[in-house]
């Protein structure tokens, strides 16, 4: 008898375990709908059908998965959803990782910089230009060779300098080098990545990736760094998104 | 004269657990020779692996799922999962899937022997045990800071997104226990098991003699 409530009680815990992760699927906090930043946005947000938030970090493995894919297929993106289907896409850059890890110093201080070179490069005026660059550069530096900051990495990502977020050179028009490094250097928009992170920490629930397309929510992003079947994940989502829309 | 006490009482424990051990694998050897229970541990072992290859990626298929999108792409969805538990046996956390998902097949199998042998006590304990061995497999597996393992949105629901610094430790921690559990049950129920099959052998040859 004794053992039978035993294995109740038991039950009954790891069912209440389970309802507690539906539930907060299901009701997941409301994100705020004015832009943050306006360089990391594409399409208008006035005459948007549809609103699809992205937080992300750049040191983010997962989030680098799904930004990768958009990056290669950024043109089909614009034209099939921006365009035609009417999204607003808003990224929202985040140094979060910094926070969830916050003893391994080359994580904290990498996520930092390299939020901090996303703000900069916005306010330069070509954000989507270095965004591009930068995964370009981790992707063949680190990710392709099995380095990152995931779990099952052979190797983490070492502390990186500031040129390595900054160092530009020539390959992204419209950035100076120069002045994205003293920006980053001088952490001028520190307060705008503090405030947008300390606002998505309380939006996220699931860890990052997190996507909030329409009423669609969704942590991590299941794929397997091979461009075009990531982007056929990524589509899976964005129809997902787009079918949440209520009428 | 302390230390050789408790030295005894290791060594005593030790050898019982190896020897348990011992057991539980005649056990369960034998019961896999036969075919209902070698189909009841095949089926139960395709539904863990389907389960945690599901729950690997966190809460974002069952997200897809759960989403507007046509009947037709929930299936495929649900068809790549079965996809995915040949894709395992490539990295890492697909091995640790492998091995929970054994250890809770043959906890099933052996589950249903001890019931059936009327061991109804034993089998309740083992199921109690097994199943939060289970459930820290299935919350503790991915990678939490990634949005990709059912404990960050646990411990989001209680802590706040400040609790997910503390997600990978705990994770490990929860690993570790998941397995010491189902080894502990496996071996439990395998010994269960095996003085049940005993008894029935004995109880078969008296009887053959008796006649």
């Amino acid at each position: 008898m004794q053992k039978a409530i035993r294995a109740t009680a038991i039950l009954l815990v790891v069912g209440l375990l389970f309802a507690l992760i539906i539930y907060n699927s299901m009701n997941p906090p409301k994100p705020e709908t004015k832009v943050w930043e306006k360089g990391m946005t594409l399409g208008d947000a006035n005459s948007a059908e549809h609103v699809f938030y992205d937080y992300t970090d750049i040191m983010c493995p997962y989030c680098d998965k799904f930004a990768i894919a958009m990056d290669k297929h950024l043109d089909d993106f614009k034209k099939e959803y921006v365009e035609d289907k009417k999204v607003f896409y808003e990224l929202r850059l985040t140094n979060l990782l910094a926070g969830f890890h916050p003893n391994e110093e080359g994580l904290v201080a990498n996520s930092t910089n390299s939020a901090l070179a996303g703000y900069c490069a916005s306010d330069q005026g070509n954000f989507w230009g270095w965004y591009g660059w930068i995964l370009d550069k981790m992707n063949e530096d680190f990710f392709s060779k099995g380095i990152g900051d995931s779990a099952t990495a052979k190797q983490k990502i070492p502390k990186l300098e500031v040129k390595y977020f900054t160092g530009v050179g020539e390959e992204v028009s419209g950035i100076n080098e120069a002045r994205l490094t003293e920006c980053v250097e001088k952490k001028e928009t520190a307060s705008k990545l503090s405030q947008n992170t300390q606002k998505s920490a309380k939006i996220i629930s699931g860890g990052l990736p997190y996507y909030v397309f329409n009423s669609y929510v969704a942590p991590g992003f299941d794929g397997n760094w091979e461009v075009d079947h990531d982007w056929e994940n990524a589509r899976v989502m964005f129809d997902a998104g787009i079918a949440s829309k209520k009428k | 004269m302390v230390f050789r006490k408790i030295g005894k009482r290791v060594k005593y424990f030790a050898t019982t657990a190896l020897d348990r051990a011992k057991f539980s694998l005649v056990s369960i050897g034998f019961l896999l020779k036969r075919p209902a229970y070698l189909l009841s541990f095949l089926v139960a072992l395709f539904v863990f692996l389907y389960l945690l290859s599901f729950f690997k990626d966190g809460m974002s298929n069952w997200s897809l799922l759960c989403s507007n999108l046509p009947f037709g792409s929930k299936l495929n969805i649900l068809g790549q999962v079965a996809l995915k538990i040949l894709n395992n046996f490539t990295d890492l956390y697909g091995v640790l899937i492998i091995f929970m998902s054994i250890l809770q097949a043959l906890t099933v199998m052996l589950l249903i022997f001890t019931w059936k042998s009327r061991k109804k006590d034993q089998a309740i304990d083992g199921a109690s045990t097994g199943s939060i061995g289970a459930v820290f497999g299935f919350v503790a597996l991915g990678c939490p800071t990634c949005g990709l393992s059912l404990l960050t949105p646990i411990l989001t629901a209680i802590a706040g997104t400040g609790a997910v610094a503390a997600a990978e430790g705990i994770s490990r921690i929860l690993i570790i226990l998941a397995f010491i559990l189902l080894i502990y049950t496996v071996i439990k129920l395998g010994y269960t098991s095996f003085i049940a099959i005993s008894t029935n052998k004995y109880k078969e040859k008296k009887h053959a003699k008796s006649n």
